[in-house]
């Protein structure tokens, strides 16, 4: 868990492929601690642990309600590797979780400015508004729709 | 039935209408506050600790935060809640906070106010059971609230309204529910304990409202086929079930008027 994190580079769609909508998809989020929002910043140079959403490359936020912890003995936080295909019982309650940000005009600024490819920044805060060591995902994407 | 929005042409005669908690009557609230009270004092399967356990703690976790079935199972929820409500006081109904608007106001007066009424206002907070405490010191709920310009907007709203696909439309408005846990904090702020807070009701309802406005406004999309027939457990319904709020007995009318007609004689 981190409290902040930046993607390597996305690449951005060609000048030749028009879009009405980007999003920015995180995939594989943890949510199994505190509830916290994700600050996302695009093209963020010089974001420090203070920027928040008045910094020039903030896009929106992403929010998690959290479990809060583990209230199981051990091992009941686990969720498990393998899954048998005749398991009808509902999915792990801590099975990842799934964030769309809707990201459109920021993309499409970073174009007019000829930009090739953007770092994705995320900081975490919990309700203190404090950034705090809860964020973990699989993957953050960039896609866009014609 | 149409399998992907309400049918307000056949609703029941008994519909009922769930409205904003700021737009109560003095007699709408008084119920709210005479229901939430007595299934407070209640401390078996039909009192408000049993329906706010299945939420979160005890254990089982039974809410389905993060998955496909987010909305559906919350609208299950509300409604048995609802129903558990109205074997206290016949006719209520649960209300909606509708917090894109009114951001100075933070949390309503309703629910914000210790005292109503001369007495204490179960609205305000609850108590929580010994096994529903996710720290054994929190006897009763807290509320922790954000700044108010925190809140989500009503163009926030609007631009999730406007998603065409179920499953986009879904997972960004779980996320501004998320922001909404987040920004009341205290109780409210994990997953649980939250539902022990008198507010999530009310801060569910306007999901689930919200969910009904994106019905009406895309009647050809709709909850995937592949989901209808899934189990909301533990209550005895499925998806399929939860699709028409009218065949609830409720919804989300924005203002209601009737007169009587002429009659028959």
């Amino acid at each position: 868990m981190v409290e902040r994190f930046t993607s390597k580079p996305l690449e951005l769609p060609a000048a030749d492929r028009p879009f009405q909508r980007a999003d920015l998809i995180f995939h594989g989020l943890d949510h199994s601690g505190a509830s916290f929002e994700g600050q996302v910043f695009l093209d963020a140079r010089g974001v420090g642990r203070d920027a928040d959403a008045s910094h020039r490359a903030y896009v929106g936020s992403f929010f998690v309600f959290g479990h809060g912890g583990c209230f199981g003995d051990v091992g009941h936080c686990d969720i498990p590797a393998e899954r048998d295909p005749f398991d009808l019982r509902p999915p792990h309650q801590l099975e990842p979780a799934v964030r769309i940000l809707t990201v459109t005009g920021a993309v499409k600024r970073l174009l007019e400015r000829e930009a090739g490819a953007a770092k994705v920044t995320v900081i975490a805060r919990t309700a203190g508004r404090e950034p705090a060591n809860v964020l973990a995902f699989e993957k953050v994407r960039l896609t866009t729709y014609a | 039935m149409s399998t992907s929005s309400p049918s307000p042409t056949q609703a029941p005669r008994a519909l009922r209408h769930r409205r904003s908690v700021r737009r109560l009557s003095k007699g709408q609230l008084a119920d709210l506050r005479e229901a939430t009270a007595a299934a407070q004092a209640i401390g078996d399967d039909r009192g408000y600790q049993y329906w706010a356990g299945i939420h979160g703690l005890p254990l089982p976790i039974s809410c389905t935060h993060h998955t496909e079935l987010f909305l559906p199972w919350h609208r299950a929820y509300l409604y048995l809640f609802e129903k558990a409500l109205q074997e206290r006081v016949s006719g209520m109904t649960l209300p909606w906070w509708n917090w894109t608007a009114d951001h100075a106001g933070g949390i309503p007066e309703a629910y914000a106010r210790r005292r109503a009424g001369g007495r204490k206002n179960p609205l305000f907070d609850s108590p929580i059971q010994p096994s529903g405490r996710p720290n054994p010191r929190q006897t009763r709920t807290v509320r922790a609230p954000g700044a108010p310009g925190f809140l989500p907007s009503a163009d926030e709203v609007e631009a999730i309204l406007r998603n065409r696909d179920f499953t986009t439309f879904q997972t960004q408005l779980e996320s501004i529910h998320d922001g909404v846990h987040v920004w009341v904090g205290g109780t409210m702020a994990n997953i649980a304990s939250a539902a022990y807070d008198p507010l999530f009701w009310a801060h569910h309802c306007m999901i689930d409202r919200l969910w009904y406005l994106w019905q009406l406004r895309h009647p050809g999309a709709g909850v995937p086929a592949r989901l209808l027939d899934r189990a909301l457990a533990p209550f005895p319904l499925t998806v399929r079930d939860t699709i028409d709020v009218t065949r609830l007995g409720y919804d989300y009318a924005a203002s209601t008027a009737a007169a009587k007609g002429p009659g028959h004689g």
